[in-house]
């Protein structure tokens, strides 16, 4: 195993906020990257006002979206209206590699942080910008969460029964899937740096870079003029394929066969053999034909048998099927336990919490987590004074002009 | 910004999105697929509706700009190649289930023997190794599994998927991340490593961190239509308008109290609120309602009043009134929309790509991002079957043109 981390070289002056952002710089974090996140003291980050919170209490520390995509970094706090502060911010870019932002369009040139500004201190500087629809366009300013992203990209008009108005993916869906394309956007610029000595300027909007999870759907229009709809959770190619009741109140379970193989051995299961040769269900295309009524059976046998013991039975004839898991059922979940999903960290404030940790496993360098997101301000005075080695006199005058909130 | 490097893609329908997203970066990515094509080109839609390996949609969606050879993994003379193939490449990336490859003798250890500089990605339902590394899986067992369906549908109703499937999406975009954090650190060791990425993990991101609730002492998510309960509030995100949906979210407190607050002032204008409605401390509202100061019938008059205005509006003017006034509310567009979008016209998003087999041009989504040094561009639409093999073999690997003519004749490639 490689004692040094993978990313230990690489330092990220961080002003994203929210979800999308933070949840990149924390991916290359876990990896060793040194991330100084710059938190406003007045406005509060919007990921410390969502839930879940520990112990359901809705304080600033406490909530799970925060610690989770911010764990392992840095945190300090400026108010970017005052010009000692902006001093501080542009003595972070001399520091980093990599300057990292997700405000609307415009904010930071209202700072006089944009690129062109902060390229005058670095000329090499590799800066990212996020935001929902990118830099430009008559939406740039179209400020918001992932949620409306994917309402206006098209995710919700995929996702909800035929017979109702869409449902929709939970939550802000696009910040859930531009996280990885920030991460490599960054990776990719560096490694272009190194071997030209240029740094850039990359605008990556949300929405663009969400539809790549959409394109066979975008395809679909652009050669035959066919729109996907809300088809609940039917398949295109599978029957039976759904989700299921089970034996328990608003408890279900998933189940897909994928080909007729699977459908006889779920015959079996069921002590339905008489099903097998049943002209309704013969081929994948009689039961898509006949799915309600297919669902119906299944769902009598299913109503009678636990969500867990479901897919055990299923699973042990090669069948995929998976109890819907809430995080009940997920912080007990073997295969998530195996790999070592979820992470205990002492914090500040809350004695304890845990967060997710690296969705990767990299064999010779894995990630290391072991340091909780930064309470407000809490490495203010250690940013000062470690990473720009700054002298007391210097800390206490910024103090004094209330850069630091 | 990645054209030094080699890419070895051996995905089946699972992992594809990985290879594009190096490709899209400029690295050199060969797609390996057995002879006769792989199988992931049988998975529909299909240009004109004509199954056909050329024309699967969901073929191109996760292939352009690469190169496609057919190789024989099962004969000894597939394999000879494979290994030559494998000892100048930078970056080979796999989905299939574990121990599949490794019983060719194609695992990360025999391979990282041959070139130690390999970085092995391995694209999994669960990963490598643990109690469910060889359970059976398909995507929405996968999203059941990861936390996520529990979260999502109409509370009336079984949990519901996204209907064009995401799982190994989220695997496969986790994946390239893991490449290059590799790639980054064997500039400086040398080695390469094996990146094992787990489909059930990497969709678990789409909880928003729900899937920590039970672990903190929360009660967690419970779904309810494109929107979430808080307690005893019913917070919507769908709503009806004159000419059909839009996204709208409606909550207080520091976060997301001053969008309400603007959207009040807005009905207020329009004449669709009262004033004491309109000046209510929308930042504080939130805390009254959960401390059970403010009834919940104070919450489900308010979205009356939203929802009864909403419905005199079209999509089009609320978006307009929510980048003027600063507001969270989104047309619910389908994927034509999508593509007729204004914005993304502006952007100049959308790359016209020719296939010129087929005597026509399709849009594809363009570039996840704009890079001002180093644009990415679509250099190669998707490879026909085995299109590059004579580039490959003759020129790269100086196999004499006459042999593999013979292996083209033995169906090794």
């Amino acid at each position: 195993m490689e004692s040094r981390p993978a990313l230990q070289d690489l330092k990220i002056c961080d002003l994203m906020w929210v979800i999308a952002g933070p949840a990149a710089t924390r991916m290359l974090a876990d990896y060793g990257a040194t991330v100084v996140r710059i938190e406003s003291p007045t406005r509060m980050d919007t990921a410390r006002t969502a839930g879940p919170y520990h112990g359901n209490k809705p304080e600033a520390e406490s909530s799970a979206v925060w610690n989770n995509y911010n764990a392992g970094k840095l945190g300090i706090t400026l108010d970017l209206s005052i010009p000692k502060a902006r001093d501080v911010v542009l003595d972070l870019v001399r520091w980093a590699d990599v300057v990292t932002d997700s405000f609307v369009p415009g904010a930071m040139q209202s700072w006089r942080l944009d690129y062109e500004s902060l390229r005058e201190v670095k000329p090499d500087l590799i800066m990212l910008s996020t935001c929902l629809m990118g830099q430009t366009g008559p939406l740039a300013s179209f400020a918001g969460y992932g949620n409306l992203a994917a309402a206006i990209t098209g995710f919700y008009s995929l996702c909800g029964w035929p017979d109702r108005p869409p449902a929709g993916p939970f939550g802000a869906y696009t910040d859930y899937i531009s996280p990885r394309f920030i991460a490599v956007a960054i990776l990719a610029a560096l490694e272009y740096k190194r071997r030209t000595g240029r740094g850039q300027y990359i605008d990556l909007s949300q929405a663009e870079s969400a539809l790549h999870f959409l394109a066979p759907a975008l395809l679909d229009w652009s050669a035959n003029e066919r729109v996907w709809g809300q088809v609940g959770n039917h398949d295109a190619e599978h029957a039976p394929h759904g989700v299921y009741p089970t034996a328990d109140d608003d408890r279900w379970v998933a189940i897909a066969c994928r080909d007729d193989h699977q459908w006889h051995r779920l015959c079996a299961l069921m002590a339905r053999p008489d099903l097998v040769g049943d002209n309704r269900f013969r081929s994948s295309d009689d039961r898509q034909r006949n799915r309600a009524e297919l669902d119906a059976l299944i769902s009598d046998w299913t109503r009678q048998r636990n969500r867990h013991e479901i897919e055990e039975v299923l699973q042990a004839q090669g069948i995929p099927a998976s109890a819907v898991q809430d995080s009940e059922d997920c912080i007990r979940d073997r295969q998530l336990l195996h790999r070592g999903h979820f992470v205990e960290l002492s914090h500040t404030t809350l004695r304890k919490t845990t967060v997710e940790s690296s969705r990767l496993h990299l064999s010779r360098t894995q990630a290391r987590v072991d340091r909780a997101a930064p309470t407000l301000g809490e490495h203010s005075h250690y940013v000062l004074e470690t990473v720009l080695g700054y002298d007391e006199e210097r800390i206490s005058e910024l103090a004094m002009a209330g850069a630091l909130g | 910004m990645l054209s030094p490097y080699r890419v070895l893609d051996l995905t089946n329908e699972r992992g594809m999105l990985c290879g594009q997203i190096l490709a899209d970066l400029g690295a050199d990515v060969l797609k390996v697929e057995p002879p006769g094509g792989s199988l992931a080109r049988r998975v529909p839609p299909f240009f004109g509706d004509q199954p056909d390996p050329e024309r699967s949609l969901f073929w191109w969606a996760y292939n352009r700009n690469k190169r496609s050879i057919t190789l024989d993994l099962e004969s000894d003379r597939g394999r000879e190649l494979f290994h030559q193939l494998v000892s100048r490449a930078d970056f080979l990336i796999e989905s299939e289930d574990p121990g599949i490859l490794a019983r060719r003798a194609l695992g990360y250890p025999d391979l990282s023997a041959l070139n130690t500089g390999l970085i092995y990605v391995s694209i999994t339902p669960f990963g490598q190794t643990g109690p469910k590394a060889h359970y059976a899986a398909s995507d929405i067992t996968l999203v059941a599994s990861s936390g996520v369906l529990h979260q999502t549908g109409d509370e009336d109703r079984a949990p519901i998927r996204l209907s064009l499937p995401q799982s190994f999406l989220h695997a496969s975009a986790d994946a390239a991340v893991g490449a290059l954090i590799a790639l980054h650190e064997r500039l400086r060791s040398r080695r390469g490593q094996h990146v094992d990425v787990s489909a059930q993990q990497s969709t678990s991101i789409a909880t928003q961190s729900g899937i920590l609730a039970a672990a903190i002492g929360s009660p967690g998510w419970q779904r309810l239509a494109g929107g979430i309960k808080l307690g005893p509030l019913e917070v919507r995100s769908v709503w009806k308008v004159r000419d059909g949906y839009v996204a709208l979210t409606v909550l207080f407190g520091q976060g997301l109290g001053p969008f309400t607050a603007r959207l009040m002032k807005y009905l207020f204008e329009e004449g669709a609120c009262t004033v004491e409605m309109r000046d209510r401390d929308w930042i504080g509202y939130g805390e009254l309602l959960l401390s059970g100061r403010e009834p919940v019938a104070s919450f489900e008059e308010l979205n009356r009043v939203i929802a009864g205005f909403l419905a005199t509006r079209s999509k089009h003017e609320l978006l307009r009134a929510s980048v003027e006034r600063n507001l969270l509310i989104a047309p619910i567009a389908t994927c034509d929309e999508v593509s007729a979008s204004p914005q993304l016209a502006a952007r100049d998003y959308w790359s016209e790509v020719e296939h010129p087999e087929l005597r026509r041009t399709f849009r594809y989504p363009g570039p996840f991002a704009r890079f001002s040094a180093s644009a990415i561009s679509y250099r190669r639409r998707p490879p026909l079957v085995g299109e590059h093999n004579h580039d490959i073999y003759v020129e790269d690997l100086h196999v004499p043109a006459d042999e593999l003519s013979q292996l083209q004749r033995e169906r090794i490639v």
